[in-house]
């Protein structure tokens, strides 16, 4: 890739070479329409309205490469004749119904029919019956549809769900007449948008991870939120910049809100919106909005409880879903005060993170996730990925489809999202506690053996042996025959008989016995087979490479062992490498407060069950305020601090009131924005002074990037790790099912669903459960009643036991690890 | 004699008080109706039939509202004031005989309350004194407006004075008595004896200086609501008000009945038909307040004093002259 | 460039104008005396005096007498808001678009719409806040459904300006519409005559 000028309408315009015209063009603020086009995906050439002229030839835009000196007009009188034609018939037969469209003012068909001014119809045909679907959390109306294909495309390059499809539309034929009279390209592309229309897989329902991405991308009002739907002009919504709190991916949002109704005029949040070019959401983040915690005023008797109770306290229990800001509040009353600061799971990550430090020198992880979208082979391990991170699963899927990439994923569970995002991934389902093995698998595979420690290279051919296998080839032989012939004797004139030699390749099967290299890791760690043969096809052309590290590690018995060979990884193989924080900002956290491993006699619980309790969720004592609710800014695993905006009002105390009690001294919350430029990694910048936007290149403009820190180095020794340490037997996972973070994501009135222990159908059948039985869930440690759900989106025999929801007590049944055997009988 | 001669007056003053103070009312509604009609309106319709009881609900409205004081106005003049405007207004009329002398019962009624000797003289002079009222009415309010009103109600009043004393002077001369009586009796003997022929100009100065006595358009400008609102009345509420207004009507007839007796004969012989022609002129002259409200603009206060000051008075003192001289040959 | 004088007359047209015929003022004494005298002989008091009275004689009463008698009120008058229903169906009008909401410049119009059991928009509620109204006009002429109008009631004295927003009281009576008895409306924003002959017609394949 190298920088070249090329000319759009007279401008000259520096660009990658081998970027497209479309994209070069955006990023230079030059306007060429196009309808079918998304940014990170693949074209579909499906509305060809971005016809531009290159050196003299038409292509399109979204197709074409940039080349040197390459000279483009946007405009010329045939371009302009075919725009005109392609908006005609975008409009023939379209519903005249804008006044109660969704998508009314902010729609492209009416956008682009204004822009290229389409104010009379020449083509016309016979409509069919095109009647609305719901598609559970969406409605699909075909009448609106321009079939630009943008929500299969995002469907299968970006999210990897791959659940809608075309269909046959079923109407007439269009008029041969016009094939004459119309503009060619116009004419041929009416001839596929009449042929088709979109549909579920299945015909009837969609069957998906339910991300919502499709109606995000819908140019038109076709694809709409089936909640949102008739609620409100797209007009009338105040657009709210903010970040999505649920994950640590820290996606941009906008909440879009608005006075609720005449008899309740108070403003709600109506839905969120995506910048969907350059961000993508999952269904949590789309749907799960108005998780606000409703106070009217401020409660002066639970805020003297609560202060009285911080005075009494020695210990603060917390956990990751809390801004930066409120993370240096708690680190600043640690320092202040003496309290204790407990919360494992950010400690946990944050001392996986050091021992990872000691050997690789990086204080944190050093590559954000967009890495990922960029590398051509991604390999995750230790994260059931499409819910610990849904967008770490859509960067791989990206990766996969854009840069023609592969990927292996290896994990305890069998996820059918993973395997039917394409046969360019493996899926390694290792048992759990041999996350090790599958390290030093990695390391055999990837690491430059001469460069690695002598110890553990050792350790690694310790694995490795010859055997003799039988390998049956098939090899090509040379078959010579006579065979008689007919033929005319040109001297005489006679027919007579000759004998002619041939000879032609007959594949043959061979059976040979070779010598191969054993590796025992492979077997080990339950590698498919032909492993090597299908590695060798998922490698072939790959340079580019990245590794998704999840928070199975983090809590790992050995975590200190697995953060050392994740080091080793990213050291001695071109991986980089991306660590997923368990929760919304468990980074930030990790990064902020100096945790503590043990708890003192009498504890505030900020979200987390304690003596004294001060709930955004509104369980507690005395009430927070929600993420939607507050500003301030929240630590990404982008390694970017994104700000966040309050889309709703809160009359009540907040932690900072209750910090300004104890001693401390700040207007606002967000003042603290500022201070922590005093912790390592992030900078002194206030927070009004955060932007929170893309440009129109795509870059990122929000808040600012974590500044790389590094660490002093120790030795590089790891541990070999104990086969025998497998779980074999009935266990369960410590996950949460599709759509659900957190109690947040629960009391969104979209998501809410009874708590459960999900299963898949497989794992249903074999032990004779079905859905809503009541199952007593026991481990070592404790034991739950739970209702079985099955999902179909889990795979494998290891049930989920989720902890969206705490007033179950989800983690009653594991020690540290995610997975924990389990005896699971029915009641 | 003295009891009877005292009951009688007694009777006279109150039927004179209460037939006066009802015209009053009646007048305003007679005023309304006209300047409707002349206007292409209907006036007072809703209260009543065709809106007759208007007065009586005009009445009970004045009455009931509440009597306000300003604070800064000086009390007990802001209160006189009405007073004095409707009371010096009743009083002019005990000079006036209002109908011949009759009979009834035996008993000889003259419809006078006092034929005094100086009838004309003590007319002038009370009505002259009736415009305390509204002096004193403003300068008491505490108004701006009300001490503009104050400023030209004294102009008009002094000027005009001038001009009613200077156009009486002919008719006097020819008459040679105050006595109203004695004017009716001059000119009893029908229309050809009437002043109004000897002395023209006298009549026309007379008739012109009877609107500014009243203050009536063309010279409303003492309480011109679109220059000064309602000049000394702008601080008044309720009755006191109202008897501002009942005073300018109860004048507008007494001043008719004035220039009927002066100029127009009177009741002539003193027959029925004669009383019942006294009532009809006096009609016409009470009317023509009414025609010239709807007809004429107002003027203004300075084409008023350049009116009287540099054409009435000296036609009213050629008058006198000339009147002198053709009484000498 | 524009003179002083061309900028200061660059409003006033050149025709168009009538000059008012006006005397010149007297200047000398004698002149003011001429005046004076022409004009009192004029006898101008006397014709304002014979007018009025001719009027008074002619008895030609303009007067209405509100309560008893009304005039018809011009179709295109601004009255209390009217809902329209379809004829014969009896289908409301409004579709729920939330154009009047956007457009009204005292923001006095609210609206909840919602998506019915037929997958159509619904408006639930409406309400106009009358206190806030300016009938303006703007709702009914920007209503692409002839749905919100101005209707003919300028009577609206009430206890309660929100007697007149009810949105069933707004809304013509069902029977009505399904009778036919309520003509099509001919008021602010109903479609002008011969608007056919204006409008391009889409071809069509049936």
């Amino acid at each position: 890739m190298s920088e070249i000028t090329i000319t759009i309408d007279g401008k000259e315009v520096k660009t990658q070479e081998g970027e497209l015209i479309l994209n070069a063009a955006r990023a230079n603020d030059i306007f060429i329409p196009a309808i079918c086009y998304l940014t990170r995906c693949s074209p579909t050439l499906a509305c060809r309205i971005c016809l531009v002229e290159a050196d003299g030839k038409q292509v399109y835009a979204c197709n074409a490469k940039s080349k040197d000196g390459m000279q483009i007009t946007t405009s010329t009188e045939t371009i302009e004749a075919e725009k005109r034609a392609i908006m005609e018939v975008y409009d023939v037969n379209h519903p005249l119904q804008c006044g109660v469209c969704d998508q009314s003012g902010e729609c492209e068909l009416q956008n682009y029919t204004l822009e290229i001014g389409v104010d009379s119809q020449s083509y016309a045909i016979k409509d069919v019956d095109r009647s609305i679907q719901n598609w559970g959390l969406l409605n699909y109306d075909p009448s609106l549809c321009i079939m630009c294909e943008r929500c299969t495309t995002v469907c299968k390059d970006m999210i990897g769900d791959g659940a809608l499809s075309t269909r046959a539309r079923g109407s007439d034929a269009i008029d041969a007449s016009f094939k004459e009279s119309m503009p060619k390209d116009a004419y041929s592309m009416w001839n596929k948008l009449n042929k088709s229309l979109i549909q579920p897989n299945d015909g009837e329902k969609l069957d998906c991870t339910d991300c919502g991405e499709c109606s995000a991308v819908c140019p038109v009002g076709a694809i709409v939120s089936a909640d949102f739907q008739y609620t409100s002009n797209a007009w009338e919504l105040t657009k709210v910049p903010a970040t999505c709190s649920h994950c640590s991916a820290g996606c941009q949002i906008q909440y879009e809100v608005k006075h609720g109704s005449i008899d309740a005029p108070e403003d709600k949040i109506y839905r969120v919106q995506n910048e969907w070019n350059y961000v993508s959401l999952c269904g949590a983040g789309r749907y799960g909005y108005n998780f606000e915690n409703k106070v009217d005023a401020k409660d002066e008797a639970a805020f003297a409880k609560a202060v009285e109770a911080f005075e009494k306290a020695d210990t603060i229990r917390f956990d990751s879903q809390i801004t930066n800001e409120e993370a240096l509040i708690l680190q600043k009353l640690k320092e202040t005060k003496g309290y204790k600061l407990i919360n494992e799971e950010a400690r946990k990550f944050a001392n996986f993170m050091k021992e990872y430090a000691a050997v690789s020198g990086n204080a944190i992880y050093k590559t954000p996730l967009k890495a990922v979208n960029d590398a051509n082979f991604v390999i995750s391990v230790g994260s059931a990925i499409k819910t610990d991170n849904p967008n770490a699963r859509f960067a791989i899927n990206n990766a996969m489809i854009m840069n023609k990439g592969a990927a292996m994923y290896f994990h305890p569970v069998a996820d059918p999202v993973v395997d039917t995002m394409g046969k360019n991934i493996m899926s390694i389902n290792h048992a759990p506690m041999l996350e090790e093995a599958s390290m030093y698998l990695i390391l055999d595979l990837f690491a430059k053996k001469d460069a690695l420690p002598s110890e553990v290279a050792e350790y690694i051919a310790s694995f490795h042996s010859t055997k003799t296998i039988t390998v049956t080839e098939t090899i090509k032989e040379k078959v010579v025959e006579i065979v008689k012939e007919m033929k005319v004797n040109e001297e005489t004139g006679e027919e007579e008989e000759i004998e002619v030699e041939k000879s032609k390749m007959v594949p043959k099967k061979v059976e040979k016995e070779v010598e191969v290299d054993d590796n025992r890791l492979l077997e080990i760690v339950n590698a498919p087979k032909k492993f090597e043969e299908s590695m060798e096809k998922l490698l072939k052309k790959k340079d580019t490479f990245a590794m998704i590290v999840g928070p199975d590690f983090y809590s790992h018995p050995n975590a200190k062992n697995l953060a050392r060979l994740v080091a080793l990884v990213e050291k001695y193989t071109d991986f980089s490498v991306t660590m997923i924080p368990e929760k919304g900002n468990s980074l930030g956290v990790a990064m902020i407060c100096d945790l503590d491993e043990l708890a003192g006699s009498y504890s505030v619980g900020y979200n987390v069950a304690a003596d004294f309790v001060l709930s955004a969720a509104g369980k507690g004592d005395l009430d927070m305020p929600a993420m939607n609710q507050q500003e301030g800014t929240l630590t990404s695993i982008q390694l970017r601090v994104n700000p966040t905006n309050a889309a709703l009002p809160y009359a009540g105390y907040e932690l900072n009131d209750i910090a300004n009690a104890l001693g401390l001294e700040a207007a606002l919350t967000v003042d603290y924005t500022e201070q922590l430029g005093a912790i390592d990694g992030f900078r002194a910048e206030k927070f009004d002074d955060l932007p929170n936007h893309f440009s129109n290149s795509g870059e990122e403009v929000r808040g600012y990037e974590l500044e790389a820190t590094t660490a002093t180095t120790g030795d590089e020794s790891v541990a070999p790790f104990d086969e025998a340490a497998a779980m074999s037997d009935a266990m369960v996972y410590l996950a949460n099912p599709t759509l659900q973070f957190n109690d947040f994501t629960n009391m969104s009135h979209q998501l809410s669903e009874e708590v459960g222990l999900y299963v898949s159908s497989d794992y249903a059948k074999a032990n004779e459960l079905s859905e809503g039985d009541k199952v007593s869930v026991t481990s070592t440690k404790g034991s739950l009643e739970l209702n079985v759900k099955i999902d179909s989106k889990i795979g494998g025999n290891i049930p989920f036991v989720p902890s969206f929801d705490s007033n179950l007590n989800s983690e009653a049944l594991f020690n540290d690890y995610r997975f924990s055997s389990a005896t699971i009988k029915k009641v | 004699m003295e009891t009877a001669y005292f009951i009688e007056t007694i009777i006279k003053i109150v039927v004179i008080l209460l037939v006066f103070s009802a015209l009053a009312g009646f007048g305003t509604y007679f005023e309304r109706k006209i300047l409707a009609f002349m206007q292409r309106r209907l006036g007072p319709m809703n209260v009543g039939p065709f809106g007759v009881l208007q007065i009586a609900a005009d009445g009970i409205k004045l009455f009931t509202k509440e009597d306000i004081v300003p604070t800064n106005a000086v009390g007990p003049i802001f209160k006189i004031a009405p007073v004095i405007t409707a009371a010096t207004a009743f009083m002019a009329a005990a000079a006036i005989p209002f109908l011949p002398q009759f009979t009834i019962f035996g008993y000889t009624v003259h419809p006078i309350v006092a034929d005094v000797n100086i009838g004309i003289l003590y007319i002038l002079g009370v009505m002259a004194v009736g415009f305390y009222g509204p002096l004193l009415g403003s300068l008491a309010s505490s108004n701006k407006f009300a001490l503009l009103s104050a400023a030209r109600a004294a102009a008009v009043f002094i000027s005009y004075e001038v001009i009613t004393g200077l156009a009486l002077l002919g008719p006097l001369m020819m008459v040679g008595s105050f006595s109203l009586i004695d004017f009716n009796n001059y000119q009893a003997g029908g229309m050809g004896d009437w002043i109004i022929w000897s002395q023209p100009v006298a009549f026309v100065l007379f008739w012109i200086a009877a609107f500014a006595e009243t203050g009536r358009t063309p010279f409303h400008l003492v309480a011109n609501d679109h220059e000064i609102i309602d000049g000394f009345g702008t601080e008044y509420s309720g009755m006191r008000w109202g008897l501002f207004f009942i005073g300018e009507y109860a004048n507008m007839f007494f001043i008719s009945f004035v220039i009927v007796l002066l100029f127009l004969g009177g009741f002539g012989d003193g027959s029925v038909f004669g009383a019942l022609m006294f009532l009809l002129k006096m009609s016409f002259f009470f009317f023509f307040f009414l025609w010239t409200r709807a007809a004429w603009p107002d003027i203004r206060p300075d084409q008023l004093m350049w009116l009287c000051w540099k054409v009435l008075m000296p036609l009213a003192v050629l008058n006198v002259v000339v009147t002198g001289f053709v009484m000498m040959f | 460039m524009m003179s002083l004088e061309q900028f200061e007359n660059r409003n006033v047209s050149e025709n168009g104008y009538y000059k008012v015929d006006i005397e010149s003022y007297p200047e000398t004494g004698w002149e003011k005396a001429k005046q004076v005298f022409s004009r009192t002989i004029r006898g101008e008091l006397f014709v304002g005096l014979w007018v009025v009275m001719r009027e008074m004689l002619k008895f030609d009463i303009h007067t209405v007498q509100y309560p008893k008698e009304k005039l018809p009120v011009g179709p295109r008058y601004r009255a209390v808001h009217e809902m329209q229903r379809l004829w014969e169906s009896g289908t409301e009008r409004c579709i729920g678009c939330g154009l009047c909401e956007k457009i009204c410049i005292s923001d006095c119009i609210r609206m909840d719409t919602r998506i019915d059991e037929n997958s159509r928009k619904e408006v639930s509620e409406y309400t106009i806040n009358l206190g806030r109204c300016i009938f303006c006009g703007y709702c009914a002429e920007v209503c692409p459904e002839l749905a919100i109008v101005h209707g003919g009631r300028y009577e609206n004295t009430s206890e309660q300006r929100a007697h007149f927003t009810d949105y069933e009281d707004m809304l013509t009576p069902f029977d009505m519409a399904v009778k036919g008895q309520v003509p099509e409306y001919p008021g602010f924003g109903a479609v002008t005559p011969h608007e056919d002959e204006r409008v391009k017609s889409t071809p069509l394949a049936y």
